[in-house]
């Protein structure tokens, strides 16, 4: 025998479970989202300001290094909910940045040359399609704010007293929910806004623009009709709030507009189906054209 | 049950009715979809594929419903959609692998599958390039290349041949045909060029307007067509015609020395051989009819006669 | 010579890219099909004629005008491009109205000419709905009818028979044969040779940007000398066939087939072969089943002179 032939063979070996799809498309998507070099030098952005609040605990646990500094006394650092509510804050508003790159990505490369009717004629349904797609930004946005966020809080426990930890789990409580909560939220968002946006650069403009533009509409709202509801429309204003509540920090002196967090969980909400109905809209294997 | 199962198949596009209740049974190895623009041979693969679901009536792929277990339909088909689908930002061999992870492959295999696949369609080092640097031919190969990675058990090719030059025809043609033979695939082609499907395909189904023009078997019909002739001859024709009806043949003679004649059983090749040495005239080409495609694709759309007159070949 | 279409030593580069070089070609009224593979130049060919890019070097001269910014020109020629993008928003009857009004006929004309492009085609009923919910054909159709509502003198078709049906190919054909007869200028890119075979007048192969070959197919085809004509023939016994034609001496070279029911027989003098054919075949030793000229069509042509490496995929 020494001549080989190599035709057309048929597959007879194992098939991966039919939820298992979901992974690869995550896989692949994060993938496609860390291959650029912009995203690693985000991601390496993001992870300074964690570096920072490092030290700061450092230094406020411990009194030797707080005096060789030039120690200004103990009042200077406070490690509390407001701490943390710092941290969460400027991680969250960095893992903005971080997925108005990433977002795109994952989406306007499947739209652009129309893979959508191949990738869908595989056993996988359009919501598997986008719950691949979010697991992949979630996950990425998780490494930027829920990862740092989280080891703060076991390094502050470590090195504090031990009863420091016992009074104060609920904060950590506080960050998961709040960073998975935004994380969500900014992930869903990211990839509505993707899906309907065709080019990579305005995508990424369009999620910052999402973001933060409502809240100059909701201010003029607000002034003009003179009611706290166009804080809906801020962003920014509103997650602050949420966080403050989900951390059990005290709320701040000058707030004298306070949105109920009923009416904040459902603004959310419906940003949310907003953002859903979008991606229905935009993740068909076939457009109808109609008239 | 045949592969495809149709059972008054009734598809809605917005408030168009395009498949207007197909039933019928789907049973060769390589079938033919053929039909006028606007027909509903896409909406028929979009249906089949789960894309659309059926407002009546019922589709199904080897026995599994196309709506209901749309998961397990999938998982058998491997599709070549007829416009550009790719991803571009990719290597081809990433595509094609991540095509057979989606599919079901595990991780290994799908590599392995995907170079062999890739190598069976003839993408050699064009492979490791993006995909959207590809010439339209490389496109469609790799198309082809993943819609077969996976081992499907029915392959779906919207218009193979778009667009490509003669060679490249050729031998995306001959690929199919090797692929047909070697028999653990089932094929469903749509196309637009009568000559693509007469030679890859041996059962064919017409549509026309949403329903079903005539669902038939090509091989039985060519066997039927065996006593029409044609024939290219130099000479004077007009004789020889009149000698070759006196054996009892019915012919129509044409400009060019062309003849289409009927044969009798009781009258050979050799019988006309013999007048034409007689005679002087050379007779340049001889076959049997094969055009029976043209036959009943023709009869399918149902002529009047002033446009038969362009049609005729 | 006001009838021709004239290239002069004609070169384009885009940039360092190459579009056609040193081409110089003649082109007489009537249908002539401009075959090649993908990049080879033909499209550059397209747009050298109707202005569409000035050539780098060489002269061109289309009925004795200058493509170059000439009204004139663009009155008597039509073009239907290959690609598929139209203004947004529009309907079928607004493009063609609106590009007749562009020509400077009044409105009263442009109705009348509208609606008789549109019935050239068979796209009457669909012209009010927009163009980008037409299917794939009844864009081609739309663009053709534009090209041909002002009633050119010249008709430049970049693959115009790409996505119709066969009904509609075989109509589009039967038009274009009209507009040949008529003594218009079709220069018709295609990829389908069977149909170049059927409709052309002339031929025209180009590949790599270079003109390989230019006129009938059988003087093209009797110009590649050293590839003698080649006749298949089935029959009953063709190793004897074979072994008498060799006998007689007029007979180069002989293949049989695989299945033992045909040969290849190639041979320098066609007209002896046909005539010791016949007499062979009169003399009843070998039942002749058919017999057709290898490659005396613009399949065999392309093989020949462009062949598998011409191609860029």
């Amino acid at each position: 025998m020494s001549v080989y032939e190599h035709n057309y063979r048929a597959y007879a070996g194992r098939v991966t479970p039919v939820w298992t799809r979901i992974f690869v498309l995550a896989r692949y998507g994060f993938a496609e989202a860390w291959s650029s070099k912009i995203t690693v030098g985000l991601f390496t952005l993001c992870l300074l300001p964690p570096v920072v609040f490092l030290v700061g605990i450092y230094l406020a646990n411990n009194p030797i290094a707080r005096a060789l500094i030039g120690g200004r006394g103990p009042q200077a650092l406070a490690i509390d909910a407001s701490f943390f509510l710092t941290v969460l804050e400027v991680q969250s508003w960095f893992a903005v940045a971080l997925a108005s790159w990433i977002a795109p990505r994952l989406i306007t490369f499947d739209l652009a040359d129309n893979a959508l009717p191949i990738l869908l004629s595989h056993p996988i349904s359009r919501l598997g399609y986008v719950l691949g797609k979010f697991i992949a930004l979630f996950a990425s946005l998780a490494v930027v704010t829920v990862a740092p966020c989280l080891l703060l809080f076991v390094y502050q426990s470590y090195s504090s007293p031990l009863p420091w930890v016992a009074a104060n789990l609920h904060i950590a409580a506080g960050l998961l929910a709040g960073t998975s909560i935004w994380i969500a939220f900014l992930s869903i968002l990211g990839l509505a806004l993707s899906s309907w946006v065709k080019w990579r650069v305005a995508a990424t403009g369009a999620i910052f623009a999402a973001v933060f533009v409502p809240a100059g509409v909701g201010g003029i709202v607000t002034g003009v009709l003179r009611t706290k509801w166009g804080f809906l429309l801020n962003v920014p204003f509103m997650m602050s709030a949420l966080w403050r509540r989900l951390l059990g920090a005290p709320e701040s002196a000058r707030s004298s507009f306070s949105l109920p967090t009923e009416a904040i969980a459902a603004m959310l909400v419906l940003a949310c189906f907003l953002c859903a109905a979008m991606l229905n809209a935009r993740i068909r294997a076939r457009e109808v054209v109609r008239g | 049950m045949g592969i495809i199962d149709l059972k008054g198949l009734e598809v809605r596009l917005g408030k168009r009715v395009v498949l207007d209740g197909l039933t019928g049974s789907l049973q060769g190895q390589s079938i033919g979809l053929l039909g006028p623009n606007g027909a509903g041979k896409s909406t028929l693969i979009n249906t089949l594929l789960g894309f659309h679901p059926p407002s009546k009536g019922t589709a199904s792929v080897f026995g599994l419903d196309s709506q209901r277990n749309r998961a397990q339909v999938r998982s058998g088909i491997g599709y070549m959609p007829e416009n550009d689908s790719f991803i571009g930002n990719m290597s081809g061999v990433r595509f094609v692998r991540y095509m057979a992870e989606l599919a079901g492959l595990p991780a290994a295999e799908a590599l392995e599958r995907a170079h062999e696949a890739l190598f069976y369609v003839g993408l050699g080092e064009v492979r490791y390039r993006k995909v959207n640097t590809y010439s339209l031919g490389m496109k469609q190969l790799i198309k082809l290349a993943q819609a077969l990675a996976q081992g499907p058990r029915l392959l779906i090719l919207d218009e193979p041949t778009n667009g490509l030059d003669p060679i490249a025809r050729q031998r995306m043609i001959q690929l199919i045909k090797e692929i047909r033979s070697q028999g653990s695939v089932r094929l469903l082609i749509s196309s637009h060029l009568l000559r693509d499907i007469d030679e890859t395909c041996d059962e064919v189904l017409i549509l026309k307007e949403g329903r079903i023009a005539a669902l038939c078997n090509i091989e039985a019909e060519r066997r039927s067509n065996r006593s029409f002739m044609e024939l290219d001859t130099v000479g004077a024709t007009e004789q020889f015609s009149v000698s070759i009806r006196g054996l009892g043949c019915e012919c129509a003679c044409f400009p060019g020395g062309r003849i289409k004649l009927v044969i009798p059983d009781h009258v050979e090749a050799r019988d006309l051989y013999v007048i034409a040495s007689e005679q002087g005239v050379q007779i340049r080409r001889m076959n049997r009819r094969r055009d029976s495609l043209e036959d009943i694709f023709l009869r399918a759309m149902d002529n009047e006669l002033g446009r038969t007159d362009h049609v005729s070949l | 010579m006001n009838d021709q279409i004239i290239f002069e030593d004609v070169s384009k580069f885009y940039g360092e890219v190459l579009g056609v070089n040193r081409i110089s070609l003649s082109i007489p009224p009537g249908i002539t099909t401009l075959v090649g593979p993908n990049g080879s130049g033909k499209t550059t060919l397209m747009n050298l004629m109707t202005g569409l890019v000035q050539p780098s070097s060489g002269h061109i001269s289309v009925l004795g005008l200058s493509p170059v910014s000439s009204p004139e020109l663009f009155r008597i020629l039509g073009y239907c491009a290959q690609f598929d993008s139209f203004p947004r928003g529009i309907t079928g009857w607004e493009f063609i109205f609106d590009s007749l009004m562009l020509h400077g006929m009044s409105a009263a004309q442009a109705f009348e000419m509208a609606v008789e492009s549109l019935e050239r085609v068979q796209l009457g009923d669909a012209a009010r709905r927009k163009i980008a919910g037409y299917s794939k054909g009844m864009r081609q159709k739309i663009r053709l009818a534009q090209a041909i509502a002002h009633h050119p003198r010249v008709l430049v078709l970049d693959e115009p028979l790409n996505g119709l049906d066969p009904m509609a190919r075989a109509e589009s054909i039967a038009l274009f044969q009209e507009l040949g007869r008529q003594g218009m200028h079709l220069l018709i890119s295609s990829h389908i040779l069977d149909e170049v075979d059927r409709i052309s007048d002339r031929v025209v192969l180009i590949t790599g940007g270079y003109l390989v070959a230019e006129g009938s197919i059988q003087q093209v085809r009797q110009e590649v000398r050293e590839k003698p004509m080649q006749v298949l023939i089935r029959c009953d016994q063709p190793g004897l066939l074979a072994a008498k034609m060799f006998s007689v001496n007029h007979c180069v070279e002989a293949r049989l087939q695989a299945d033992g029911k045909g040969v290849f027989l190639r041979t320098g003098d066609i007209d002896q072969f046909y005539s010791m054919l016949n007499g062979i075949a009169a003399e009843g030793l070998v039942k002749i089943e058919s017999v057709a000229p290898a490659d005396d069509d613009a399949s065999a042509i392309y093989q020949y002179l462009i062949g598998s490496d011409g191609g860029t995929s």
